[in-house]
């Protein structure tokens, strides 16, 4: 992706998207606004330790939402967690973004594990225990499948452009911002909203509780995040920051491995970006939340930055761990602390699988009013 | 913005898992000859269930392809199979792959469905508590993606996607444009779906199953039947793949996609007209430059009527022949238009039809002088072969493939 572009008159560089709006939804709270800073606000972390059917781990929901009052309540109770959050943050990510190319050039790419687990399972619950296996809730069908978020957030929005759904774990949200700018690129819409969905259910939280995989302090979370993504320097008005390099990778020989493929996409990233390391003014890591993953992500940045790293800006304790959604919520992390001169931001993120993936932002100095 | 640097893509590799079994060329001649690949369900317990036909891969040995198979799940295993044999049929060596910039791009519409059944058994069996972590931690579907590279020791970008039974056509169309502007050296790309309890009864519960087998385009058809397999093309610079004497089976022309937005399972025929001339005007062809039409073909009164709308609409008088695979293969998901893919690219190459082998009596519904190759394939010089892919969701992806001439 080589559109080579002046960056705000200072340094040359080249660039993948602009990001003109976005709609976030996690458990700091609704909008960029609450992700300011780092370290809990209210409300702190349910520990499900108490209710039925849940591990004692700390669980934190997305807050401030209510999906009756943003989607209205008709047909609400059908829809699974993870299209609610989809569709609600698609919203927002049209509402904050100014005019721009019609709904046919619009397009929207949605990063997620699996799609609802809880959808899924309620319909394999049914095939086991009603009277027929077949006799499963027909209205709950659309909804087991992965495509369901993003077409739902199609037809609540209108857009009929490139509709798409990736999966791939933490580093899902940089899969989505990779199509998006591909989509772009190629000319398959003139915008994109890209974004990652997770949701919490209580059996993924039995997972997370029995494998011993969050990292101390760190709740289990869920979260959306959506951001408009126009091709480099098309849009008019307020712009919260340029995607200058986004890229992902593989291993399958192990952390180790994961390490040195990360350094090595960093590198990548930050030459395509036409920027060195020193450039980096913030870090944001995505493995903070999960146990043994946290130091595969150190390692490789240590790799890359010796003993000069920048500041990290820490979301774990923020937005805590959101699988799927984590690699769009750092993003959107990003967006909400640009620092009073702006910057160079790398986020960083790794799979269970042997995925590794980053994405280097430059962060306007004056966002303005932030969504 | 500048315009990227485009190169032309070939497809030099083909390879399948199927209701024909393992092996493109099983897949080919059975197509060819319309034998169907429909049987008794074995995957899961059927029992209950009013339709219990599906294409399914039999005596399928996972251990027999793949390095280490404990670590991917049914529809890894078909992808990944697939994959090797689209490298070996290409003529590269393994070694040559795992040294460029080789992609993986993949479609699925359930993941891996089987893992996740799995999981439900245990939480209905023996509470919530008593999921596996293990078993958990192999649902996320990007592992499909992940199989073919960890299994060819690839390092490049992988990328699963999950736009149910178009998925293929996006995993073909997203590798076509990494090749296309030097993103990646190669891809392998297609899409696999494993047969299993929730998508059978989902399917079954809309009423949307046939009593026996799928009938594409017939006045009696009555719904899909349920199947799985994988399938998997190679992508490489058509420059590159003819200074190696590369078998070029096809050229990858274009692709298109929209969505409906408006209903989650109901097809619309404006929007799939509109993603076809997408398609064609990104593959820089004209409607009448098409020889044949690989159909989504569901066997639903719903698909083929929004199918053939669309094509009427924008073929006019002259619709190419259109028929569809899963007449023999059944509705293989995810990985059904790749499927597609793969026939059209092979049509190309060996110059026939692909029959619509259950087809009775047309449907006088769809409108007079529609040739669906009913039977068995037909000789024929097909020299553009366009390829449908419609999903729940409303996303609607058409490839288009060439004939390189010789």
């Amino acid at each position: 992706m080589t559109a080579v572009l002046e960056l705000d008159g200072t340094r040359p560089a080249t660039a993948v998207a602009d990001i003109t709006g976005c709609g976030v939804l996690s458990a700091a709270g609704p909008g960029l606004a609450a992700l300011r800073g780092t370290g809990w606000r209210s409300p702190l972390p349910r520990t499900a330790s108490d209710e039925p059917d849940w591990p004692p781990l700390a669980v934190a929901p997305v807050a401030g939402f209510d999906p009756a009052e943003t989607l209205g309540s008709r047909g609400i109770a059908r829809l699974s967690r993870s299209e609610q959050l989809a569709m609600a943050a698609c919203l927002a990510a049209l509402d904050a973004t100014r005019e721009g190319p019609g709904a046919d050039r619009t397009g929207i790419v949605l990063g997620t594990s699996m799609g609802s687990a809880r959808a899924v399972l309620d319909l394999l619950r049914d095939t086991f225990q009603q009277a027929r296996p077949y006799l499963v809730n027909p209205s709950g069908f659309p909804s087991t499948m992965m495509v369901s978020a993003a077409g739902r957030a199609a037809i609540r929005t209108g857009l009929t452009g490139v509709n798409a759904t990736v999966s791939g774990g933490p580093v899902a949200g940089l899969h989505a911002v990779r199509y998006a700018a591909q989509a772009l690129r190629n000319g398959h819409a003139d915008r994109m909203l890209a974004g990652a969905v997770e949701e919490l259910s209580p059996e993924a939280a039995w997972a997370w509780h029995h494998g011993n995989a969050l990292a101390a302090d760190t709740p289990l979370a869920e979260g959306c995040a959506v951001f408009t993504l126009d091709a480099p320097g098309t849009a008019a008005g307020r712009r919260l920051g340029r995607i200058l390099a986004c890229e992902t990778a593989f291993t399958a020989d192990g952390p180790a491995a994961v390490s040195a493929l990360l350094a090595r996409t960093v590198r990548t990233a930050l030459a395509r970006a036409g920027v060195t390391a020193a450039d980096v003014t913030t870090v944001v890591p995505g493995a903070r939340g999960r146990r043994g993953w946290a130091a595969v992500e150190e390692r490789a940045l240590r790799a890359v930055f010796g003993a000069g790293a920048p500041p990290c800006l820490e979301i774990a304790g923020t937005v805590g761990e959101a699988h799927a959604a984590g690699a769009a919520l750092q993003l959107a992390a990003a967006l909400a602390n640009p620092g009073p001169d702006g910057g160079l931001a790398l986020l960083t993120s790794v799979g269970t699988d042997g995925s590794a993936g980053c994405l280097v932002v430059d962060l306007p100095a004056s966002p303005g009013e932030v969504p | 913005m500048s315009e990227p640097a485009v190169r032309r893509v070939a497809v030099t590799g083909l390879g399948a898992v199927s209701g024909f079994g393992t092996g493109k060329d099983a897949l080919v001649a059975g197509i060819k000859a319309g034998r169907s690949g429909i049987g008794p369900i074995e995957q899961f317990d059927a029992a209950g269930f009013d339709h219990t036909l599906a294409g399914e891969v039999r005596g399928f040995e996972p251990a027999a392809h793949l390095r280490r198979p404990g670590r991917w799940g049914r529809s890894g295993w078909f992808a990944a199979t697939a994959a090797r044999e689209a490298v070996s049929d290409s003529g590269l060596g393994p070694g040559s792959l795992a040294a460029a910039r080789t992609a993986s791009s993949f479609g699925t519409t359930n993941g891996e469905s089987q893992v996740l059944e799995r999981l439900a058994e245990q939480v209905v069996g023996q509470g919530t508590d008593a999921v596996s972590p293990e078993l958990a931690g192999r649902t996320d579907a990007g592992r499909i993606a992940a199989a073919v590279a960890a299994e060819l020791g690839l390092t490049g970008e992988t990328m699963t996607f999950g736009t149910a039974c178009a998925a293929a056509n996006y995993a073909i169309g997203y590798a076509f444009d990494l090749v296309r502007t030097g993103e990646a050296d190669y891809a392998l790309c297609g899409g696999a779906d494993a047969a299993n309890r929730a998508t059978h009864a989902g399917f079954h519960r809309l009423g949307a199953l046939a009593r026996d087998v799928p009938r594409p385009f017939d006045k009696d058809r009555d719904g899909i039947v349920t199947a799985e397999g994988g399938v998997a093309l190679l992508l490489e610079p058509l420059d590159d793949a003819l200074a190696r004497g590369a078998r070029v089976y096809a050229e990858v022309l274009g692709y298109g996609m929209t969505c409906d937005a408006r209903h989650m399972t109901n097809p619309d025929a404006a929007s799939i007209a509109e993603c076809i001339r997408i398609a064609q005007r990104q593959a820089g062809i004209k409607p009448e430059e098409v020889d044949y039409v690989c159909a989504h073909g569901t066997g639903t009164r719903a698909n083929e009527a929004a199918e053939v709308a669309a094509v009427r609409e924008v073929f006019g008088a002259r619709v190419p022949p259109i028929s569809s695979v899963k007449s023999v293969l059944g509705h293989t998901m995810g990985a059904a238009a790749g499927f597609g893919a793969l026939i059209s690219c092979v049509a190309l190459d060996e110059g026939f039809l692909p029959p619509n082998a259950t087809l009775r009596e047309p449907d006088p519904e769809l409108g007079p002088d529609l040739d669906c190759v009913p039977g068995v394939a037909r000789e024929a010089r097909v020299r553009v072969a366009q390829n449908h892919g419609f999903a729940f969701g409303g996303n609607n992806a058409v490839t288009l493939f060439g004939k390189v001439a010789a």
